[in-house]
């Protein structure tokens, strides 16, 4: 049972790795907290069910083709929304992605609807190993949010693109002395972030189902991890988003399910209280 | 001599007034040119609007014959304008290798380097370094950091160097050092345009010393000439030259 319950925890966690290092790599970036990120995997998933569901396509290639379009529709809303606000502070921002997120959703409401939906995806039989039931959604979700885990690694250390992001979120003053073009950078982490949150979307709404609060619903949980593990740090964010969702699920075996919305919020309110950098975060330096 | 740089009639500053307030200074082909004043003249506003950082907002900065207004600063970089800021000059959570090889991929790195992070130039002088690629930047001391930040704006071969306060905050062996290091670089053929507190320590090393106060040049002259007359030492290092126990 609690061997059970700690792999249908893992897997939550590994989904929530996808949007949580959305929301790191935009913070370390931008340094505003994006409140849109939920709304945005919900649209995300919404362009996958459209290639998927409605043209037909398979659902890897629907994923595919999204991740790619949702990531060009980010750098678009970044321009419409949050560039020309950019000079206002992390504030201003943080409430315009708020507003956005509101806007996204009800996009996604007004072309889909209430109803919940599903990808055209074959029925297939759960299988079981040491005792533990695995079902074929949860294995797609390890691979899938794995392979999307090592590119970031990839890319953030090995690419010049992801090193200069990484140079912008550590020093942005610095990075322009050293050629670093912020708005290229700025558009590639926006594109980088799409793709993470359409993946992100396509997981979550394979795991419950493809409705218009579906992203939000999950905000809390994605803000947790990203803050469990350091706002800034990719490392960190892979590893808050899996202690976040293994110890969600295991509290569902003392207190109610329904409650279990609670151990998110508790960490956020510990981590703040004790190591406001989080795990692997640096200390915040005023300068 | 050419001038490497040539700065008009330059106004610039936060808010809504100006900082500077119509600098003119030109920086000889070849040689080391120390900004001296007191705190609150201007001496890194100036260095930061050059390097891009701030806006001008009237006057020119023309380098090596191209006028620079206008151009963002990676831009001026990629002309040739090479700037290690005062602290925060490394990328502290990348390692070594990271800021150098950041350094080479986007400030426009002379292709005879390849793959090389550093030249054999930069080994000569930086011999330390490797022995520390896989370091985090700000698990260094302060004085490798400062190495490994003029290594990282040596990347290219650049037209000026300007340092602000290369200096600061570092132990005396270490302040010697970079005294060394940065004659070493000029004698390289790189032209060098410093800020510096320790007035005496970087006037020994310069050609040209330019005093700066409440936004204005107020002198220029050169800096053998500063350091040998009594009266002039007292007239624009004032307490500097105490505060560093020179003789």
């Amino acid at each position: 049972m609690i061997l059970q319950t700690a792999f249908n925890g893992f897997v939550s966690g590994i989904i929530v790795t996808l949007p949580a290092l959305a929301i790191t790599l935009l913070f370390g970036v931008l340094k505003f907290p994006n409140f849109a990120v939920g709304s945005m995997m919900t649209l995300a998933a919404y362009v996958v069910f459209a290639l998927n569901v409605q043209l037909g396509l398979p659902l890897t290639l629907a994923t595919a083709i999204g991740a790619i379009l949702f990531g060009g529709v980010l750098i678009f809303i970044d321009a419409l929304t949050f560039r020309p606000l950019r000079e206002r502070g992390s504030i201003t921002l943080m409430v315009a992605s708020l507003g956005l997120g509101f806007v996204l959703e009800n996009i996604a409401r007004l072309a889909y609807g209430n109803t919940a939906r599903s990808f055209a995806l074959e029925l297939a039989r759960p299988f079981r190993f040491l005792d533990v039931r695995m079902n074929r959604e949860q294995m797609i979700a390890i691979v899938a949010a794995s392979i999307a885990l090592v590119a970031m690694y990839f890319l953030l250390t090995r690419m010049p693109i992801g090193r200069a992001m990484r140079a912008v979120a550590d020093n942005p003053a610095l990075a322009l002395v050293r050629g670093i073009e912020s708005p290229t950078v700025i558009r590639w982490t926006w594109f980088i972030a799409g793709v993470l949150l359409a993946v992100g979307g396509v997981l979550i709404g394979m795991d419950r189902a493809l409705e218009p609060p579906m992203g939000s619903n999950y905000l809390i949980m994605v803000f947790a991890a990203a803050i469990l593990g350091g706002l800034g740090s990719p490392l960190g964010a892979f590893v808050g988003a899996l202690i976040i969702g293994i110890v969600s699920e295991l509290s569902t075996l003392v207190i109610a399910p329904n409650y279990r919305i609670g151990i998110p919020l508790c960490v956020i309110a510990l981590i703040l209280i004790f190591r406001p950098q989080g795990l692997f975060g640096q200390p915040h330096i005023r300068r | 001599m050419s001038d490497i740089l040539a700065v008009r009639g330059l106004h610039a500053g936060y808010g809504a007034g100006d900082i500077l307030k119509g600098i003119d200074v030109v920086v000889p082909r070849g040689e080391v040119v120390t900004i001296i004043g007191p705190n609150g003249s201007g001496k890194s506003t100036l260095i930061k609007t050059l390097a891009g950082l701030l806006s001008v907002r009237e006057g020119e900065i023309v380098l090596d014959g191209a006028r620079l207004n206008g151009l963002s600063a990676p831009q001026r970089v990629r002309a040739g304008l090479s700037y290690v800021p005062q602290e925060y000059n490394v990328f502290r959570n990348l390692t070594v290798y990271e800021n150098l090889k950041i350094a080479h991929e986007f400030m426009g790195a002379r292709s005879k380097n390849g793959a090389k992070v550093l030249d054999d130039e930069l080994l000569a002088l930086f011999p330390e370094l490797p022995g520390k690629f896989r370091t985090l930047a700000g698990n260094l001391s302060g004085g490798q950091r400062q190495m490994l930040a003029f290594a990282c704006a040596l990347t290219i071969q650049p037209k000026l160097l300007m340092l602000d306060e290369p200096s600061a905050s570092l132990s005396p062996k270490y302040m010697a050092d970079i005294f060394g290091t940065i004659k070493k670089v000029n004698s390289r053929g790189v032209t060098v345009f410093m800020v510096e507190q320790n007035a005496v320590g970087a006037l020994r090393i310069s050609d040209t010393c330019v005093v700066m106060a409440n936004g204005r040049v107020r002198v220029t002259a050169p800096a053998a000439e500063v350091l040998s007359k009594p009266d002039l030492q007292s007239l624009y290092l004032g307490d500097a030259r105490a505060q560093t126990g020179a003789s």
